[in-house]
């Protein structure tokens, strides 16, 4: 260390500009120590994935991956001799169509809800949060015999459109919506906007931020949902991974533990990923529906 | 011919009557203010021009059409709101074009309207922006070609400056003045502010409560004003009152003895109505003066309370015994402290209002 740098060191006025004061360092040992405990199980994970068999839990463990190869060969197994694929396929279109939906329905409710006044608004208004404080245990076997009634079992529509009223995403729309200023809307009424239009072009986009969220909520939800698949649409042709990965991990099941940590892997690597991209969203928008919600 | 014609219109919410009886007649071309304190329902008439508001009772007409019933979007008017009200997540270009884009025109019609209308609020090199890129000025300046390029008949602006600073919004005054002159569309304009009234409109029209106190060119109404509301309301600082017995009535004249005076004098007056016994006497405060040698000069005895010094005019806020407050006006000379002063009223300048506030005119 040079003299110059030991003086600046003590200089107090230029330690506080330093990017690591005492309190800042303590910080971020915690903080590191929290993130290690997260991130552990995943790391875990994917460490028994890649390894040959045995290897992670030996007398002598590897705390890290060794073999790229065997979680590999894993994977192509689990994709080539099980009905994985098509769980992901499922899961997929299960999710992104409850997306598509959910976003439609309550965006346009939530327009009509949080820019005009209609006869009733109030006691719909009051039915839609009535329903928020219902748990879904209370809900789903009503649910499921409406649905078996309509013939929907086993279905792609039966999967998806009970899902699609969310009371939630509706009410954190109707709130976001409520903040467009009214002249605005008076503006564009005066500009020749007819009413779709309003919405198309004016509440819609304004509204992005929102809806990107409820996307992202929507999806963390209904790609974890395993109730309701597991008893609306319990034949093969519909499992989702989660009904997949649970046959995995099964008492009777005959996979050894690699494999089904495998499964594990391939199900929380949609999640995962979608969680990196949108980290800032999703932060933001839980932020957002605990602050107004 | 009377382009925008209002008949008989009022309007309520509720029990509470916003709007009483509205008449109202405006030729094409005319820049025309509403102006009045807050809560006056000057809003309520803009809107309800603009069909943005139900029309309670009454008819308004534009050309000649009722329309009562007609879409907002159809009557030919365009707004600019105080708010500016711009589209957040388009472009100054794209917010211009949107009534455009909308009535389906072709993409290079709509680029020659927006251009031609940037050109016109020199907006140019701002076409790209975003709202939230731009200041106030260019805010409003954006909402202002937003109307232009639909080529209204009539333009509405509801109180359009007021979120601007003073320096900008009396540029802003100058730029509405000359757009005024360049497009020559009939131009209704809503202000609580008497000055931006005065100096923007050919017809001014005053309301209080919900009704027309009075409308007319800005200096008519200064000059003339009908009741003792409008004739506060315009001029600044405001016009003084106080209360006058009425001591002798002549054919040609009449005798006052204002409150607190030192003498009682005279006011050619013809055809006074000699059962008033009590009237308020108005007058500006530039007919108040300290110097006595105007000799129709009343003078009356007052305290200073406190001094406006603007360096051109000063004006002294002085006490009457009586607790009525009387703003004196001395061109040039500077205050020199001194609690006691005697106003002298040139009495050229005094109006009369009878008890409930109405003017009382010298019959010709
Ligand atoms: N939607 C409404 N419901 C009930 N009362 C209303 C409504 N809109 C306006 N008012 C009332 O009507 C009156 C006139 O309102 P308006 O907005 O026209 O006033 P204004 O003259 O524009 O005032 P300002 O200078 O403050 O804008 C006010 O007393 C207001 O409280
Ligand atoms: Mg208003």
């Amino acid at each position: 260390m040079t003299a110059e740098a030991i003086t600046a060191y003590s200089n107090p006025a230029r330690a506080v500009a330093l990017p690591f004061s005492g309190w800042a360092l303590l910080k971020w040992i915690t903080a590191a120590c929290i993130a290690i405990v997260a991130v552990f199980p995943i790391w875990w994970m994917v460490n028994v994935v890649f390894a040959e068999p045995g290897t992670p839990v030996s007398l002598n463990p590897r705390l890290y991956p060794t073999s790229f190869s065997a979680g590999i060969s894993k994977i192509l197994m689990i994709m080539q001799e099980t009905d994985y694929m098509k769980a992901y396929y499922v899961s997929v279109a299960y999710s992104l169509l409850t997306i598509a939906g959910v976003l439609i329905i309550g965006s346009m409710a939530a327009f009509e809800f949080a820019l005009f006044e209609f006869p009733g608004k109030r006691i719909l208004f009051a039915t839609v949060m009535l329903s928020l404080m219902v748990p879904t245990a209370v809900t789903i076997i009503p649910t499921y015999l409406l649905t078996a009634s309509l013939g929907w079992l086993n279905t792609m529509q039966g999967l998806v459109v009970p899902g699609l009223a969310s009371a939630f995403g509706l009410f954190m729309l109707i709130q976001f919506m409520k903040t467009i200023p009214r002249d605005m809307i008076e503006a564009a009424r005066l500009d020749g906007a007819s009413h779709f239009q309003l919405y198309r072009y004016i509440a819609l986009p304004l509204s992005k931020n929102a809806l990107v969220t409820l996307a992202i909520l929507t999806f963390m939800k209904t790609w974890g949902n395993f109730m309701w698949p597991l008893i609306v649409a319990p034949s093969p042709e519909l499992y989702t991974v989660g009904q997949v990965v649970g046959l995995f991990n099964s008492p009777y099941s005959h996979q050894t533990v690699d494999i089904v940590m495998t499964a594990n892997l391939l199900a929380a690597l949609p999640p995962l990923l979608f969680f990196l991209i949108f980290q800032r969203k999703i932060v933001e928008g839980i932020a957002m529906s605990g602050s107004k919600g | 011919m009377a382009q925008l014609e209002i008949t008989n219109v009022s309007k309520s919410y509720g029990a509470v009557n916003v709007l009483k009886n509205i008449n109202l007649e405006i030729s094409s071309g005319e820049f025309v203010v509403f102006v009045g304190p807050s809560g006056c329902g000057k809003s309520t008439l803009l809107r309800m021009i603009s069909g943005l508001e139900d029309i309670g009772t009454g008819q308004i007409r534009l050309n000649g059409q009722v329309v009562n019933a007609v879409d907002p979007a159809r009557r030919g008017v365009a707004m600019v709101f105080q708010s500016y009200a711009l589209y957040p997540h388009m472009t100054a270009f794209e917010n211009m074009a949107f009534s455009l884009m909308i009535a389906k025109e072709k993409k290079a019609r709509i680029k020659e309207k927006v251009e031609r209308a940037a050109n016109i609020l020199r907006l140019e090199h701002l076409l790209q922006r975003r709202p939230g890129e731009l200041s106030g000025g260019q805010k409003q300046r954006v909402a202002i070609g937003r109307a232009i390029v639909r080529e209204p008949k009539v333009f509405l602006f509801d109180e359009p400056l007021s979120n601007l600073d003073t320096e900008l919004r009396v540029q802003m005054r100058a730029e509405l003045i000359q757009l005024h002159d360049k497009l020559k569309t009939t131009m209704i304009y809503v202000t609580h502010d008497q000055v931006e009234a005065m100096t923007l409109a050919d017809k001014m029209v005053v309301m209080h409560g919900g009704v027309i106190q009075q409308c007319g060119r800005p200096l008519d109404l200064y000059d003339d004003p009908a009741n003792k509301f409008v004739a506060g309301f315009i001029g600044s600082p405001r016009m003084n009152f106080m209360d006058a017995d009425v001591a002798r009535v002549e054919s040609d004249h009449i005798t006052l003895a204002v409150t607190g005076a030192l003498k009682q004098f005279d006011l050619p007056f013809r055809g006074f109505d000699s059962s008033l016994r009590k009237v308020q006497v108005g007058i500006r405060t530039e007919y108040v003066g300290l110097s006595e040698d105007a000799d129709s000069a009343v003078s009356l005895p007052a305290t200073v309370a406190f001094v406006e010094e603007l360096g051109d005019v000063t004006y002294m806020h002085t006490d009457l015994p009586n607790g009525e407050r009387l703003v004196v006006r001395s061109n040039g000379g500077r205050y020199r402290g001194g609690k006691e002063c005697v106003a002298q009223l040139d009495t050229t300048g005094i109006l009369l209002f009878d008890e409930a506030g109405e003017r009382i005119r010298s019959a010709s």
